[in-house]
């Protein structure tokens, strides 16, 4: 008997053989795109996947109506009474046929058009799974700040406590030593402390995949600074429907006003959405009958204010803190939800 | 007597399921029950193997019969015995998933959900569910069957060891003094196989490692539609003359292509078991094969199973196949070994077991 085979080891080991052929070219980029249109062709519409273009261009290929029915037959009788007929009805069938064919072209060509005009507008508003690839980075938060208002606002609370978005799992490892039944779930596969259970999804396909009232409670961040409006409108409908009553929500978000300091320059102007203000989470969980306040406001660190000259004029004073009133918001917010 | 009587939507005596059904019939009446087979499709070789389903008959048997249905798609017959008063049993031999054949055959689409919804319904009905593997066991944990157990297929490996037909070894042999290695793959000539994959593998293989390779794909046809798309496919790559759809061939000719290749290739998408790959583990034929649905159960280590079926990556991994000789040792050995468990004699003695434990908790 040979000795176990390494399944792992031959299954990485083929790999690498697979990326040193494309590195080398001898398969080129566009060879498995060749059969994949190779394919396109003969396959029934339904069977080639989501490619736009290409279904598309199925779609033009159909519009033509082919009048001209096979007349072939094993029977030499047979083949020759068809012929018979398709001469007899060939011109009403081809008044219908050309009907049907302008028709066919005409909306595949409106599809076209229309599909150009998507493609202006994603210039212009990129879907997000394209900005992510472009700048975004993983999650992060700092659990030991946000850590005690957390717990403080989860009190009380039974069932799975969710962190979406997690990043390295710190926070939901703080709340399973609290005595939570906690997991996470982050788009950016990472290492999770050990014992802790953090799964690699998107926030919302996450919380639409649970059955409604599935959470104790759910705690948000990350996603809520950088989904587009829309998608956070939706999130505030979908997280209100996933945690039972008495559940919680936490919102833990940056400050808009202060949003872009946090950040890097390439993530700030690729990013496709921007965090809301405190009083809009509450609006939004609100209209889905929570009871939610700001629970908690987080000042820029006085280190990166304006400071105040000693002996200074009491009116010198009283403009340094206006201007740092103006130019230093909160810097991010906690807002506590309560299904009813 | 006891009796156990056998229900199938289609029987045909050389399929998988309908020679599972006829060592069912002959294990079965080795216990001392009475067992025929009844069907609604009856394929002229097994008319004189099977009855009507409609000959049953309208009455209740007496006591101690019971109705066993074969299940692999929805079928008249499964409303037929549902309608029956006599206790029944169902042994699953899985249904392909609808979506996988709606593009290509909307009508077979249909009967597949309809054969789910059967499953489903008949859940509360049936005394004990058999499944052919433990991934066909859980899909009858979740259409709701509460007392289920695995028994493989039952089918006679050592049967395969007819004499090739030297004709056709003959015509394998010559293309073969050419140069170039053989790649097989048999099954249904149907979407959810996916030999469209297979032959994007070949097209890859044939580009980076071996210009005179060939592909074989024995099958009757599963799809008239997915037949046609296919030899049109395989024409439109330049493939025509290294790509031959044999379809259904008589075991000897079945058994010429096993010896002649060099590789089996399974890339389905879904397989309740996959009895050709056990029957190429057999002739020691080393498998590739797609790791989905009952085929990493049935490979069960013995064959290279892939994560991903992109032409590039079944390029390679065959071609790490047919080069590296320590490792198609190990996959052949494997292979002998893995087989073995599905030998007749093992199967058939699992399928008594199942039957016997059930009949003695009926107390018949």
């Amino acid at each position: 008997m040979t000795d176990v085979i390494d399944h792992r080891r031959l299954l990485d080991e083929i790999d690498a053989e697979v990326r040193r052929r494309r590195a080398s070219g001898d398969l080129p980029a566009d060879f498995e795109r060749e059969l994949d249109l190779a394919f396109a062709r003969f396959a029934p519409v339904h069977a080639i996947g989501d490619d736009f273009d290409q279904v598309v261009e199925r779609a033009e290929q159909s519009a033509f109506v082919d009048v001209l029915a096979p007349t072939q037959s094993a029977q030499p009788l047979v083949g020759h009474v068809k012929r018979l007929i398709r001469k007899a009805i060939i011109w009403e069938v081809r008044y219908v046929a050309q009907q049907v064919s302008g028709f066919s072209a005409a909306i595949t060509r409106a599809v076209r058009l229309l599909g150009r005009r998507v493609d202006a507008l994603e210039e212009v508003a990129p879907p997000p799974a394209r900005l992510r690839a472009a700048g975004a980075t993983a999650a992060s938060l700092d659990a030991g700040r946000w850590g005690p208002t957390v717990v403080a606002a989860l009190e009380g609370v039974s069932g799975r406590v969710l962190h979406a978005e997690c990043g390295d799992g710190a926070l939901v490892t703080l709340l399973a030593d609290a005595g939570f039944d906690a997991y996470g779930v982050d788009p950016v596969e990472q290492a999770a402390p050990a014992g802790v259970e953090v799964r690699t999804d998107e926030a919302l396909d996450h919380l639409d995949a649970l059955p409604d009232g599935a959470l104790g409670a759910l705690v948000l961040s990350g996603c809520v600074e950088r989904l587009p409006v829309g998608a956070l409108a939706r999130l505030a409908v979908v997280a209100a429907a996933k945690v039972a009553a008495g559940g919680r929500v936490v919102v833990l978000s940056a400050d808009p006003r202060g949003w872009e300091r946090g950040r890097s320059p390439v993530e700030a102007d690729l990013a496709s959405g921007r965090p809301l203000r405190s009083d809009t989470w509450v609006h939004l969980l609100g209209a889905q009958q929570l009871q939610a306040t700001v629970a908690a406001e987080f000042a820029v660190p006085d280190d990166e204010t304006l400071q105040p000259v000693p002996g200074a004029d009491p009116a010198l004073a009283a403009n340094i803190s206006r201007l740092n009133e103006l130019l230093f918001p909160p810097a991010s917010y906690a807002v506590v939800a309560t299904r009813r | 007597m006891s009796a156990i009587h056998q229900f199938l939507p289609t029987f045909a005596s050389r399929d998988a399921i309908g020679t599972h059904a006829l060592h069912a019939r002959r294990i079965l009446r080795g216990m001392g029950l009475e067992s025929e087979i009844y069907a609604e499709g009856i394929p002229r070789p097994g008319r004189r193997q099977a009855r009507p389903y409609r000959s049953f008959g309208r009455r209740p048997t007496p006591g101690g019969t019971w109705l066993l249905y074969q299940s692999s798609t929805g079928s008249a017959v499964a409303d037929f015995i549902r309608a029956r008063p006599e206790p029944k049993l169902v042994n699953y031999h899985n249904i392909t998933t609808a979506s996988l054949f709606a593009p290509w055959e909307p009508h077979v689409a249909v009967e597949c959900r309809e054969g789910r919804r059967q499953l489903r319904e008949m859940a509360g009905e049936v005394e004990l569910g058999i499944a052919v593997s433990s991934f066909n066991e859980a899909e009858l944990r979740q259409a709701g069957y509460r007392d289920t157990a695995v028994a493989p297929v039952l089918v006679d490996l050592d049967g395969a060891d007819v004499e090739p037909d030297p004709e056709v070894l003959a015509r394998l042999g010559r293309a073969k003094r050419d140069g170039g290695s053989d790649w097989l793959f048999v099954g249904r000539v149907a979407p959810h196989k996916c030999q469209h994959d297979v032959v994007r593998a070949l097209a890859a293989y044939r580009r980076l490692y071996d210009p005179h390779a060939r592909l074989h794909l024995v099958g009757g046809a599963g799809s008239g539609a997915y037949v046609s798309m296919l030899e049109r496919y395989v024409a439109a790559l330049g493939l025509a003359g290294a790509v031959t759809l044999t379809g259904s061939v008589p075991a000897a000719a079945l058994r010429s292509y096993f010896r002649s290749a060099d590789v089996f290739v399974c890339l389905s998408e879904h397989e309740g078991f996959c009895v050709p790959i056990v029957e190429a583990m057999r002739l020691s034929l080393p498998v590739v094969a797609f790791s989905s649905t009952a085929v990493p159960e049935t490979v069960a280590g013995a064959g290279v199973l892939l994560e991903a079926k992109d032409p590039a990556t079944v390029a390679a991994a065959v071609s790490r196949v047919l080069t590296d000789g320590a490792l198609r040792t190990q996959l052949v050995e494997a292979g002998v070994r893995r087989a073995a468990d599905f030998s007749l004699d093992r199967s058939a003695r699992r399928f008594t077991d199942v039957i016997g434990k059930f009949l003695a908790d009926q107390g018949a």
